[in-house]
């Protein structure tokens, strides 16, 4: 492990005990001034180690990229510098010895890289991250240590979980480990498009340890691939793919292979507790990282409108052009508040996790997915062209694509909403007593409270303080308070939801669920993502200066989520759009992130 | 669908089981007599997110928190009506 930065390796006072990700947190409730919070420190630290992405002399710039996807392979003097940079030391909690401490934290440092290529943030390091959380939360303490040795000392973990005949439904999964005649679990079965299956050293697999139906039926296990017998392992090539071409992803097949005694995380039959636990942190994460793809893909589509001359002036200066462009740029500020707030709120508030990270999971991908489409609109006739911008541009159209269904789909997450959606309605958005969300969880760079992955449970319990968060806030907004109108629209829709969905029958809450059902929880995704931007402008810091003391901003990102939920089908009007665009122009000129954290950036 | 607000005396375990087995009755569409208290009740097509559903309808009757992960231990009524008398009793 190198040593990068003193910025980000100046030790913290305070042992944290085992079982959290170790404390941030500063006694003062402040920073010291003149010094950034940990995690801005690092992704500024990882930003000035990528350099100029526009140098052709860069190693690990755009054109190096560019062509390591042509060849479908990993980038790897990108891999040498998050080598370097010891980016594997973000996913080990601070207590075994890492630097994770706060999901938002990480979500910046890797927002990083996906700035620069998603493939490399898949590759190098998100599915390291997805198998270590089923470590951190179940797994033993010498597991634990184990996998952060592991990590630490630069290998990888895979995180088998996909067959493709089951998708995103991992409680079906077919690949058996069971007890051979020695008593040892023998693997039998296969993984399918998991990413660094052949060459990850440690691998993180969900089998099925007992045949019986049920949600006790299922464990991980926790193994270094060496000590496997060659000859019961058979590795499957690489699954073409549409995007992500650099990244492994790798097929195994496994023939009665036995694996070590030790290798069952946590009580055996839990398996499908631990994953809906612990994913609850990378379905916030992952939406979160995958933000730094959209902004790349923002900054290419000026860099190109402003190149091209279109009827006599810039395409960029055309009324379409900055309509689209100021609408992405709010789609991006929509996708980072909500995800910021959900990934703040697991500090916060982790017994309701669960609803905060599918809602994130179900909606923000889509927010992605569109506004990288819009762009290419931007790009119009010249879009098939292999030059210019055009290259990099349908590189990050083809990378933005998994994020709708890797790890967990759209759907999968609002059938996990669903069956949450009555009782909630019932009991949380009933109770005029209820708790809001700590005011913390919507102040960004503000300390939290450690993250306890053993307070993260299956089921929210009917509990929405995020929702309680938006009554609260809008019933103490002040007069004439430029937002406050929004509150109470948002307010309503809550009101309307509760009414349709307290009645909710058991039999419309299952998969075979109709499309109505599926709505509403589509709806409640949207008071949870409008309660997010709202608080945290209300939340704002009393010296907020630029874009986030403007109020058009959160009005423009409102409007957005409007038409997002199909409420409208309205262009931001200009009182939106133009502020917005300005400030867009303005943070392209400095060089500057399109998200909440406005840092310098050389993508 | 009740509220929360009302709350029944602690049932005896035949009660609560006789209750279970009407919600169950009423979800698969077969006739409560046909449910065996001791029989999963995956074998009555009653999946993991149905368990959601039952939960909410338990939480509600008897005014008790119940983490699903009650009803993944306990796969059929009999056990299950066993844990949760011990956290009615608690309320």
């Amino acid at each position: 492990m190198t040593s990068p930065s003193p910025a980000h390796t100046a030790p913290r006072p305070g042992a944290e005990p085992s079982g959290t990700a170790g404390t941030g947190a500063h006694p003062s409730g402040a920073h010291p001034s003149g010094t950034l919070p940990a995690g801005r420190a690092a992704a500024d630290h990882l930003e000035e180690l990528f350099g100029d992405a526009g140098d052709p002399a860069n190693p690990v710039g755009r054109d190096a990229v560019l062509a390591a996807d042509d060849r479908g392979e990993m980038l790897a003097a990108g891999e040498d510098l998050l080598t370097g940079f010891g980016l594997n030391a973000h996913f080990v909690p601070r207590g075994l010895g890492g630097r994770f401490e706060q999901l938002d934290d990480l979500v910046r440092v890797m927002r990083a890289v996906y700035r620069r290529d998603p493939c490399l943030g898949l590759g190098y390091g998100a599915g390291s991250f997805m198998a270590a959380v089923n470590v951190w939360t179940a797994g033993s303490d010498e597991q634990r240590h184990r996998l952060a040795r592991r990590l630490l000392s630069g290998g990888r973990a895979a995180c088998a979980y996909h067959e493709l005949d089951h998708g995103n439904d991992f409680t079906r999964a077919g690949l058996t480990a069971l007890p051979g005649p020695d008593g040892r679990l023998r693997l039998n079965g296969r993984k399918e498009v998991v990413a660094n299956l052949r060459r990850a050293e440690t691998v993180v697999l969900f089998a099925r340890t007992d045949p019986a139906h049920g949600s006790r039926s299922h464990s991980q296990l926790l193994f270094d691939t060496a000590a496997l017998p060659a000859t019961a392992v058979r590795h499957l090539d690489r699954f073409p793919t549409a995007g992500m071409r650099g990244v492994p992803l790798g097929g195994i097949e496994f023939t009665d292979c036995p694996v070590p005694d030790d290798s069952v995380v946590g009580r055996p039959g839990h398996g499908v507790e631990t994953a809906l636990r612990s994913f609850q942190l990378t379905r916030v994460a992952l939406p979160g990282m995958t933000i730094g793809l959209l902004d790349t893909a923002l900054r290419t589509a000026v860099r190109g409108a402003r190149g091209r001359t279109l009827y006599g002036g810039r395409a960029a200066d055309l009324p379409l052009s900055r309509s689209i462009l100021a609408e992405t740029f709010a789609d991006l500020l929509l996708a980072d508040t909500f995800t910021t707030v959900a990934a703040r709120a697991a500090h916060t508030a982790p017994a309701r996790a669960a609803v905060y990270a599918s809602a994130v999971k179900s909606f923000v991908p889509t927010v992605l997915i569109r506004a990288v489409q819009r762009l290419s609109e931007l790009l119009g006739s010249q879009f098939y062209l292999r030059a210019a911008e055009q290259p990099l541009f349908q590189k990050l159209l083809r990378d933005v694509q998994p994020s709708a269904f890797g790890h967990a789909s759209r759907v999968s997450c609002q059938s996990a909403l669903l069956p949450q959606l009555p009782l909630t309605a019932r009991r949380g958005w009933r109770d005029d007593t209820a708790d809001p969300l700590p005011a913390e969880t919507f102040r960004p760079g503000a300390p939290l409270p450690p993250l306890r992955f053993s307070g993260l449970t299956v089921s929210a319990g009917g509990r929405d303080p995020l929702a309680r968060s938006l009554v609260l806030a809008t019933a103490s907004a002040a007069d004439g308070d430029p937002l406050s109108a929004a509150g109470r629209a948002w307010c309503a829709e809550l009101a309307a939801l509760t009414a349709d969905a307290t009645g909710l029958p058991p039999a419309l809450i299952g998969p075979d669920a109709p499309p109505y059902a599926f709505g509403l929880t589509a709806r409640w995704t949207g008071v949870l993502a409008a309660s997010a931007c709202l608080n945290t402008w209300w939340n704002r810091p009393g010296e907020a200066t630029g874009s986030s003391a403007d109020p058009a901003v959160t009005l423009a990102v409102l409007h957005r989520l409007g038409a997002h939920l199909d409420h409208h089908r309205e262009p931001l009007p200009p009182r939106l759009a133009e502020p917005l665009g300005a400030e867009l122009d303005r943070r392209f000129d400095a060089g500057l992130t399109f998200d909440l954290d406005r840092r310098p950036t050389g993508a | 669908m009740s509220e929360l607000t009302t709350q029944t005396p602690q049932p005896t375990a035949a009660e609560l089981v006789d209750w279970l087995r009407g919600r169950v009755a009423a979800q698969t569409g077969r006739p409560a007599a046909e449910i065996d208290a001791d029989v999963p009740l995956n074998d009555y097509g009653l999946d993991s997110v149905y368990v959601f559903g039952l939960c909410a309808e338990i939480e509600d009757q008897y005014g008790i928190e119940v983490e699903p992960t009650v009803m993944w231990d306990n796969t059929s009524l009999a056990p299950l009506a066993d844990a949760l008398l011990g956290l009615i009793a608690a309320r």
